[in-house]
Parts: C-alpha cells; sequence; structure tokens
C-alpha cells in the first residue's frame, strides 16, 4: 500500500487533536501495518488482532442484518480501543485512556478514517503503487524507478526461496 | 417527572428562542437525547465540545480548591447563548442539559429560569 505517509501525517494531525489517545494505527482489513503512531504497543500484534476482531464485528453486523461494519468499541477498566472502517480495505485502530471524551473519539475517529480511507484508495488507483514519500505530488515521476519491495507478511514456507531443507517451523522461529 | 424526550421536547418549545437542546452524559461526552440542532449545527458535536468545557471548570476549580457546584454556564456569542446546566443529584451525576437560543428572540432571565424547572422535573 502507499500513501504511508499522508496516513501517518493523519494519525498524527488526530493524536494532536484528541489528546487522550494514547496510540494510533493504520492497517489492511487482512492485518498488515500501513502506518503506526503507537508508543509503546507493538503495532504488529494490534494490527493482527484488529484484523480478527474485524472479522469477527462483520460477520456479526451481518448475521444481525446491521449492515456493513462500521466501528467497534472495546472498553477496558483501563481505557478504549476503537476500530473505524476507513473505506473497504483498510481501517483506523485508536487506543484511548479512560478519561477519553467518548462522543469527541467517535467524531474524530471517524473523520480520520474517512480521510485515511480516501488516501488509501487513491493509493490504490494510482497505476502503479509506489511507496511516494516525496510530498511534491508528483507521483508520475516515481512511477520510472522499480517499485521498493511492498511490506507483505511473508505467507508459511513463503517465496523468498527458503534453504531447500529446512521445515516452515523452524523458518517462523528464525524469522522472530 | 419527565423522561429525557420530554424534557428535552418541554425546552424546545416552552423556551422562547430556544433552537436545539441536548442531555450530555459528560464522562462519555455522548448525547443521550437531542432535540432541534440543523444540518449546519450538529448537537453531537456540540455534546462533545461542550464536554470538554464543562471538564475544563471543573479541573480549574479542583485546581483552585473551589468546594462549590456548577450550577450554570453562560457562553454568549454574536447571535447566540448556549446555557448548559448540569444536573443535579437523583443519578444525574454526570450529565448536563445543554440549550441554544437565538440571542434576538430569547430571554436570558426566563430561559434560565425555565432550564432549571425543567432540569429540577428530569427523570434520567
Amino acid at each position: 500500500m502507499a500513501a504511508e505517509a499522508e496516513v501517518l501525517d493523519e494519525l498524527h494531525r488526530l493524536r494532536a487533536r484528541v489528546p487522550q489517545l494514547t496510540g494510533a494505527l493504520a492497517a489492511s482489513v487482512d492485518g498488515l501495518v500501513l502506518a503506526q503512531d503507537t508508543p509503546g504497543v507493538e503495532p504488529e500484534g494490534v494490527a493482527a488482532l484488529t484484523a480478527a476482531a474485524l472479522g469477527v464485528a462483520v460477520r456479526l453486523a451481518d448475521a444481525t442484518s446491521q449492515g456493513d461494519f462500521r466501528e467497534l468499541l472495546v472498553r477496558g477498566t483501563d481505557g478504549y480501543v476503537a476500530t473505524y472502517a476507513a473505506g473497504s480495505s483498510a481501517v483506523l485502530t485508536l487506543l484511548a485512556e479512560d478519561a477519553v471524551n467518548v462522543g469527541r473519539l467517535h467524531l474524530e475517529g471517524r473523520r480520520s478514517s474517512s480521510r485515511i480511507g480516501e488516501l488509501v484508495e487513491e493509493a490504490a488507483a494510482r497505476p502503479e503503487p509506489v511507496r511516494t514519500r516525496s510530498p511534491t505530488g508528483n507521483r508520475s515521476r516515481a512511477a520510472t524507478e522499480p517499485p521498493p519491495p511492498l511490506p507483505t507478511r511473508t505467507p508459511r514456507g513463503g517465496a523468498r526461496t527458503p534453504a531447500p531443507n529446512t521445515t516452515t517451523t523452524e523458518r517462523a522461529g528464525k524469522s522472530r | 417527572m419527565a423522561n429525557t424526550e420530554t424534557a428535552l421536547k418541554e425546552a424546545l418549545a416552552s423556551i422562547e428562542g430556544a433552537t436545539g437542546a441536548a442531555l450530555v452524559d459528560y464522562t462519555s461526552g455522548m448525547a443521550l437525547g437531542t432535540i432541534g440542532g440543523s444540518k449546519g449545527f450538529d448537537l453531537n458535536v456540540a455534546a462533545a465540545g461542550n464536554t470538554d468545557v464543562v471538564r475544563a471548570k471543573l479541573r480549574t476549580m479542583e485546581h483552585l480548591g473551589l468546594k462549590g457546584e456548577i450550577e450554570d454556564i453562560l457562553i454568549t456569542l454574536s447571535d447566540q447563548y448556549h446555557l448548559i446546566r448540569l444536573i443535579q443529584g437523583r443519578g444525574g451525576n454526570g450529565l448536563f442539559l445543554y440549550l441554544v437560543l437565538d440571542n434576538k428572540r430569547a430571554n436570558l432571565a426566563m430561559a434560565r429560569h425555565q432550564l432549571k424547572r425543567i432540569e429540577s422535573d428530569l427523570e434520567v
């Protein structure tokens, strides 16, 4: 996914607007981190859990005829985890302390998630999905360079030329 | 005794110049009920924003060591009055009534008096 820098900007803006946020993370619906600002929390784990929770939430909404997934709010004794749909392929997950103004959290979270949805879809619609870090907006020029490898989660027994006699479990262990 | 919906309806109907009202939980910033408002004036946005106002005032009072309680907060705009009335007792703790008035039509003293009456009748 491209648009990482723009999405990260949006996350920073969001954290400035809602000071009680302790973390913000944009992930694809299949659990890959797009951009994150989550000090003290491992973003990969949160993204993966978000994807799992999202799967249940989507099915729950569907099974009870509530339409498409919009958002998910979890409250712990010490704070909140809120997940908002950001377009059809991404989600925004926010971590907030218990004292947060939930009304504001929803307002800002919804606004931000639709913005992130637009950014992600714009990036996906570009002819060449090159990661653009330059803020110039001159993206057609970047397309002439070879695209850098995308941050994908390697599937089990992945395609990255494993040594012929190593098993998948060994490989998973080594990659940690 | 009036429930949330009746109280809000009464606020809008009986207070001259009222254009919107909401009952807001300031522990969460979410509105328990809203009435009036318009496309350009989202009462849920107002609920969240005014929650910050109430919380800031409560925090300031705590820092100043003031023991009293907030009865109401008046915000005067060039063409509107916004009245925030905190609900006292009877499990209404952590709630406030929010009233938007058109300042050309409203009588502030009367509005404040009526809102106080509506608050005392409200049962959440």
